[in-house]
């Protein structure tokens, strides 16, 4: 009993530790729920880390940092890292925006600090690292797909906008990458908690691969210490999106719980964390759907943010007395109302056009449902081989009456095997409108070695982002840059908000030979028409013309050759020429000649008669 | 080998036989070509169809669709819908009901512009619904079509179609393992509306320009990698008919039709091809005699289907975007008997969608160039090309014999041998001009419907005027050579010309539309072969002028009528059928990029005049 005692002490002093700011860090979980308008469920997840003093010392004690990852980040002289790994697409047309966006598949981008030589070659260890941590194919990467674009993808970091040299950064997508439990167990790993306490133990395997959307995030970005800025934070944010079909979840039912979604409830708050809380977004209860929330919410919480109201449902873990399990559930009342979705600001989507193995289009349609125009930034990642033509880009408006010029366009051609083709620029949209951006391509015929085995599928070209600062916050989300807890996002009105979006990942056709048998028997039968040939060919039009050997023109040494012979033997030669040489070539019988019948064997008669 | 690689003197001999026994070789050859096709059909030589993807894994689920219900009531609710509105989809109604199951719903505009008349539009609204999968981000999909036909349609209507897929939908939207998007679509004015929402899909066109305008898309979902069109005719089916010949003669992948074949068989629904089934299905002994009767019959309808080039289905039109497609289509039961259901219909779906599901690649292992004489037996491209290869080679023959002769008569001195070549060198100016002037009429021919629509003011009727029109420029042509005088010498250079061209036009379409190969082969073949010789000069030019591809088409559709139709009166519906099938197969040009009458006009046509001028001509 007094052990137990004694341990508990000792339990609860370190948990203390790393709550009372000792160090000076801090580790916040959050979850977010939100009923989006088309009835699915978005939950969010969002741990963050606070580490003092993290960029300073490279052998600094972590606490409550994950030492792996810390190592990394210091070895490689990473200045901030966005790393994720999602499966499925984010539809912003239905859904709006999320709180981060991702890519389909793997995206990882990374600045590198001031001064940092070869970055190239960090890059490389870099995602090599962050391979055997996450489990993913990061190891793909390499420094020639990977451009530095060079107007997305600015630093978010403190201190991040001062200097924007863009050769220390580093931008790449693995569009096929497959997300799978085996990358949320080395991801759960990282947090304080591991998935034994808190929020984190929510989220199981089975139940958020089940999902329509799931994205993990690795944020790690230094952040001001405090409003002054004088000192900055390591910052660290592991994000979880989610969102779930109730449609494929429960049969008929529109409610939703813990249990339904994750499979489990809340044993209780991680005790290392600051702060525990859960919020729901409720703006849509009562309008869109009509839906009771048990157990009653610490709080309620308005949100005016850019003018747009937002009501949250708290509930503060810390402060929730737990006796069994903690579940946060919704019971629909009324009937099933379809309604209508209204549109975010700014949602793209990307296509394919064309049809064939020759060549095709890569087409991008950007909708600005606003009544003002706005600016935006593009950028397309084009892997080799689909070398695109730059003057086809046609950037038009309104089903093409309108042409839109860019105030600043990059466009950095790309070379087989070695480099993508990157197109980027900034243009503003008009009001209302729908612009498309087209981009015309050959498809290219890759080297037999280059094919995978799965050579038929084929092939993935990455995302296209675009970057823009939304005047409203209507259907957004986002944590603002200068904040790290969802929570700061609570009222916080600025003059722009800043979005990236992610549109879809392609799948292309590439000529592909037939990796089969009947490939191979036609490649020999080629091959052996392709023999044949040419001596049919001969066979049928070429006709052989004797020619008398004295006349025949001989090479220069074999003339002198010939004449030193004759000098030298001349009295030996006189005799010999008596005899008809030539009449040895003459070996067809007379019989064959008659029935050819032909020009040459005439020929070859006459001349045997003439040498004899 | 080393015959060939090195030709001694004494191997002239097998040119110099064939050359002198050509006669015998080719009839030998055409009667080999037509044993060869004829024996096709029969099971010596036809084998069992087989898959060769094994990632699609057939009917390895259980079944679990149960909206059978569901659909029914969707079509009494549909049926009165088109009653209250007998000309129009009722777009508001399906919007709805795609809405309620929870699609991403959309609708497409497309229009017409009438190619054979300067102010006539037709406009039509297709509709689709999209399920995004759960387990994808939407880079692959799968289309579910039918076509919507209003009380007033010509066809039968397609409304229990309409009503199953709605139900598979619904069904389909409650499941998590869908990896690809499906795509459910409605189609307006037949296989217009397919052409144009593929046209907006893929933004491009595949006509004439500016005659087909099909619109834009809101939404998509990636590259299509299959589609399947119902065609439901009713809510009882006797049998599902699996229809696959395309634009052009495509065919889909052969493992899609055998996954069709093979879940029909698995749930127990009547299945043919042709709208015939297997024969002796049930019979202890099969008589080989009749099986093969019986098989090539099934496969001579495929063989008229496929040369026709004319789609027999929406899928026909998914084929050239490198999209897999088959029809199905569900006939009425109007015998006793138990018929197909919604439920066993709607199994049979929902174990394609799966299927499809399972790809992991484009179809790719089995066949693209088949014949089916069975619903499971198949005559793969291997088999069949002997076929058309020796009909066309015996023109190849023949041509090289023509040209010995040209070349080497008897003349014994050096002397007169340069003078013959020099002669035949002179008479390549005048059979160059023959030929380049026979493919300049083929391109004119090209353009002789839309002038004569435009310019010919003949009545309202343009298709009339398009008839006349190729009429006169056939008389035209058919005339032309008596103005033209040749020397026989250049006649026979231009003789083997027009043969080397037949042949490879023949082989060169054998390679993608072998039954409209084999069936020129049958017919060209033996009267090209005739058209050269000393006796029954009219007898000849009789033959070869009915072989004039617009009588060669007048001739057959004359035919075709007086044998389906022999009570009514034969001459006008002949030449309604004849005005309808030149109209389509401009109107097929021109919108959905029919290679029939541009194959027709630009290649078989000069080879036709080539070869006209050679038998006029000849003395």
């Amino acid at each position: 009993m007094i052990v137990w005692a004694v341990f508990t002490l000792i339990l609860s002093s370190v948990s203390a530790l790393g709550q009372s700011g000792l160090y000076g860090d801090e580790f916040h979980e959050e979850l977010v729920l939100k009923q989006l308008p088309s009835g699915h469920v978005y939950s969010y997840f969002q741990f963050t880390t606070l580490w003092e003093n993290g960029g300073d010392q490279p052998n600094h004690h972590c606490h409550l940092f994950p030492q792996s990852l810390s190592e990394v980040l210091h070895l490689y002289n990473v200045d901030e890292m966005h790393l994720s790994l999602t499966g499925g697409l984010w539809r912003h047309e239905n859904w709006g925006y999320p709180v981060v966006s991702a890519p389909p598949g793997a995206e990882l981008w990374a600045w590198f600090k001031e001064g940092t030589h070869d970055v190239d070659k960090k890059w490389t260890l870099l995602s090599n690292a962050l391979s055997g941590l996450f489990c993913a194919s990061l190891n793909f990467i390499n420094p020639q797909q990977s451009p530095s674009p060079k107007y997305s993808f600015a630093p978010l970091g403190a201190y991040g906008s001062a200097s924007q040299n863009r050769s220390l950064l580093r931008y790449s997508t693995l569009p096929r990458e497959i997300v799978c439990t085996e990358n949320l167990t080395p991801f759960k790993k990282l947090l304080p908690c591991d998935s034994k306490k808190g929020l984190s133990s929510l989220l199981n395997a089975g139940n958020i691969h089940n999902a329509n959307y799931h994205s993990l995030g690795i944020h790690v970005r230094p952040q001001c210490k405090d409003e002054n800025c004088h000192e900055t934070v390591l910052e660290l944010k592991q994000t979880v999106s989610l969102v779930y079909d109730l449609i494929i979840l429960g049969q008929e039912s529109r409610d939703w719980s813990f249990r339904k979604l994750f499979g489990v409830g809340l044993a209780g708050p991680c005790p290392l964390a600051k702060s525990s809380k859960i919020y729901v977004d409720c703006s849509t209860n009562a309008t869109t759907f009509d839906y009771n929330l048990s157990p009653d919410p610490t709080e309620f919480i308005n949100s005016n943010r850019g003018g747009y109201n937002t009501v949250f449902a708290v509930y503060d873990i810390k402060k929730t007395h737990i006796i069994n399990m903690f579940s946060v559930s919704a019971t629909h009342k009324g009937p099933r109302v379809q309604s209508i979705i209204s549109p975010p600001v700014i949602h793209a989507t990307r296509y394919i056009v064309g049809y064939g193995q020759e060549h095709g289009g890569i087409v991008t349609k950007i909708h600005n449902n606003h009544w003002k125009e706005i600016d935006i930034t593009l950028f397309e990642n084009i892997p080799w081989f689909l070398p695109t033509y730059y003057h086809t880009l046609k950037i038009t408006a309104n089903g093409g009456k309108q042409v839109l010029k860019p105030y600043a366009k990059h466009y950095l051609p790309g070379r087989d095997r070695s480099r993508p083709y990157t197109l980027e620029f900034l243009v503003t949209l008009p009001p209302r409108s729908v612009t498309e951006i087209y981009l015309e391509f050959d498809y290219s015929f890759l080297k037999w070695q280059e094919y995978p085995p799965d050579a038929n599928h084929g092939f993935y070209v990455g995302a296209a982002a675009i970057t823009t600062l939304l005047p409203h916050t209507k259907n957004y989300t986002g944590v603002p840059i200068d904040g790290s807890t969802f929570s700061s996002s609570i009222n916080a009105s600025r003059d722009t908000y800043p979005v990236t979006l992610h549109t879809e990942i392609l799948l292309v056709t590439l000529p592909t030979p037939d990796f089969s048998m009947p490939y191979n028997v036609i490649c020999l039968a080629c091959t052996v028409v392709a023999l044949a040939f040419g001596p049919l060919h001969n066979h049928t039009t070429k006709r052989l013309q004797m020619l008398d050997p004295s006349e025949e023109t001989k090479g220069v040494i074999a003339n002198l050759r010939q004449r030193l012979n004759s000098f030298l033997t001349q009295s030996t030669k006189a005799k010999e020429q008596s005899s008809p040489a030539p009449s040895e070539v003459i070996k067809s019988p007379q019989k064959e000649e008659a029935a050819c019948g032909s020009k040459v064997t005439s020929r070859k008669k006459d001349r045997a008669a003439k040498s004899s | 080998m080393p015959v060939l690689l090195d030709p001694p003197e004494g191997c002239r001999r097998p040119t110099y036989l064939m050359v002198k026994h050509h006669r015998k070789l080719e009839m030998l050859m055409y009667l080999l070509g037509l044993v060869w096709f004829f024996a096709l059909p029969s099971d010596n030589v036809s084998s069992a169809s087989y898959f060769s993807e094994n990632s699609l894994l057939p009917g390895l689920v259980k079944g679990g669709f149960v909206e059978d219900s569901f659909a029914k009531t969707l079509l009494a609710s549909l049926q009165d819908e088109i009653s209250a509105n007998p000309t129009k989809m009722p777009y508001p109604w399906l919007l709805a009901q795609f809405r309620q199951i929870g699609l991403d719903t959309y609708t497409h505009n497309f229009t017409l512009n009438y190619p054979l008349a300067s102010d006539l539009a037709f406009e039509g609204q297709n509709v689709y619904g999209i399920l995004r999968a759960p387990r994808g981000s939407s880079t692959e999909a799968i289309v579910l079509s039918v076509p919507f036909r209003g009380s007033k349609s010509v066809h039968p209507s397609t409304a229990a179609g309409v009503a199953l897929m709605l139900a598979i939908a619904k069904f389909c939207r409650r499941q998590k393992y869908w990896a690809k998007d499906l795509i459910f679509l409605i189609t307006d004015h037949e296989q217009l509306g397919a052409q144009a929402w593929l046209e907006a899909y893929h933004q491009t066109s595949s006509g004439s320009h500016a005659v087909l305008n099909s619109g834009d898309l809101l939404s998509r979902g990636g590259a299509i990698q299959a589609a399947v069109n119902l065609e439901l005719l009713s809510d009882r089916i006797s049998h599902i008919d699996v229809k696959i010949e395309g634009l052009n003669g495509q065919l889909p992948n052969l493992d899609l039709v055998n996954l069709v074949h093979m879940l029909c068989n698995k749930e127990g629904v009547h299945h043919t091809f042709h709208n015939r089934a297997n024969y002796g299905d049930g019979q202890y002994k099969v008589d080989p005699y009749k099986s093969w009767a019986y098989s090539l019959q099934t496969m001579l309808e495929m063989v008229f289907a496929q040369a026709s080039g004319v789609p027999n289905g929406n899928h026909g039109l998914f084929h050239r975007f490198g999209i897999e497609a088959v029809t199905l289509t569900g006939y009425r039961k109007v015998d006793r008997g138990s018929p197909a259901t919604f439920y066993q219909v709607g199994r049979v779906l929902e174990g394609i969608l799966r299927s499809l599901n399972n790809l992991l690649e484009r179809f790719h292992q089995s066949y693209f160039f088949y014949l089916l004489s069975a619903t499971d037996r198949y005559i793969s491209i291997g088999i069949y090309i002997p076929a058309v290869g020796l009909m066309a080679s015996t023109l190849l023959l023949r041509a090289l014999a023509v040209w010995r002769s040209l070349q080497l008569p008897s003349l014994q001195s050096d002397k007169a041998k340069l003078l013959r070549a020099q002669e035949i060198s002179n008479s390549f100016a005048s059979v160059g001009l023959t030929v380049l002037a026979a493919h300049a009429l083929g391109v004119l021919l090209l353009r002789v419907p839309v002038w004569s629509a435009l310019y010919l003011n003949v009545g309202a009727d343009s298709s009339f005027a398009v008839v006349i029109g190729l009429l006169s420029f056939t008389a035209v042509t058919i005339c032309l050579p008596s103005l033209m005088s040749m020397r026989q010498d250049s006649l026979l250079l231009l003789y083997v010309i027009g043969l080397i061209e037949l042949a490879t036009v023949l082989l060169a379409v054998s390679l993608h539309n072998f039954p409209l190969a084999i069936l020129c082969s049958i017919v060209y073949v033996p009267f090209a072969l005739f058209a050269n010789g000393g006796r029954l000069r009219i007898l000849r030019i009789v033959c070869w002028l009915l072989l004039q591809p617009l009588l060669l088409v007048a001739i057959m559709i004359f035919t075709y009528t007086s044998i389906y139709f022999p009570d009514d009166v034969i001459l006008s519906k002949a030449v309604h059928a004849f005005k309808e099938a030149l109209t389509f197969s401009y109107v097929d040009y021109a919108v959905y990029g029919n290679w029939m009458l541009s194959v027709g006009a630009t290649f078989l046509f000069p080879t036709w005049f080539v070869l006209w001028v050679v038998v006029l001509k000849t003395l």
